[in-house]
């Protein structure tokens, strides 16, 4: 990979300060996370091939408060790269290029309705009284 | 203009956003299930028998998780190649890191079933 690409690409995000390389930006960001995302979900879930008494073990350890904050963020980088990527394909399939930066502000302010949803929803994981005693 | 372009290309530039409709409708619901609407004051932690639960109430979510398998590995390890490809990398490096997503593409699919015959 050429250093040099990646300032320019750097360079570029800076001087064109605008919706559309924001939110390629953010595509990229949350897609990157993702996919790291995808490799522990299977390193968690695959533990059922061992057994219900690894995979009972290994999935109580990613169930406490802590990992009820990462969930938030795990959530919010989904619903931005969904939203995100429905506007690309709407642009791709129908034309709707020049209206890509009012679908943004359409998508934004989607975003903010699933995550206020999205954190009353996980409110109780907040809590450590709501988990079984010894994890 | 329309031209014709690499066949390859075309046809993962398509995929890619078929697999990124499919996989917003699945994880829509993934989330309600398992993540938004599981109520840990009433039913706990989620473990081997919530799961088994979830998965055994329909033969459609079974159908549309083996789906998720296959679609979820394509769309993330063809979205981190396109990240990739816009570098332009040397023609033997590419080539390399195409071989070694595949082999994991078919390693993360193959773990991925394994699991779910295990929950099914």
């Amino acid at each position: 990979m050429s250093n040099n690409k990646l300032q320019e690409t750097i360079r570029d995000a800076a001087l064109n300060k605008n919706i559309g390389s924001f939110s390629y930006w953010l595509h990229r960001l949350t897609g990157i996370g993702l996919a790291v995302y995808l490799l522990m979900h299977t390193f968690v879930l695959s533990s059922a091939i061992s057994g219900e008494a690894v995979f009972n073990d290994r999935m109580g350890a990613v169930q406490s408060p802590f990992f009820a904050v990462l969930e938030i963020f795990l959530i919010a980088g989904v619903f931005i790269h969904m939203l995100n990527g429905l506007r690309i394909t709407l642009a791709d399939f129908f034309g709707w290029s020049r209206m890509h930066k009012s679908i943004f502000w359409i998508i934004a302010i989607i975003f903010i309705a699933l995550m206020i949803i999205t954190i009353l929803l996980i409110w109780p994981k907040f809590n450590p009284a709501n988990y079984p005693v010894g994890g | 203009m329309v031209v014709k372009t690499s066949s390859q290309s075309m046809w993962t530039w398509m995929f890619q956003r078929l697999s990124g409709l499919f996989l917003g409708f699945f994880l829509v619901t993934h989330l309600n299930v398992h993540h938004l609407f599981h109520d840990i004051t009433s039913t706990g932690l989620i473990n081997f028998d919530t799961v088994r639960t979830n998965l055994a109430s329909s033969g459609f979510w079974k159908v549309y998780y083996s789906l998720f398998v296959p679609f979820v590995v394509f769309h993330a390890l063809n979205g981190l190649w396109a990240i990739i490809a816009d570098y332009r990398i040397p023609g033997k490096l590419s080539i390399l890191i195409k071989a070694v997503f595949c082999i994991f593409a078919a390693a993360l699919i193959i773990t991925g079933f394994f699991t779910l015959k295990n929950l099914f």
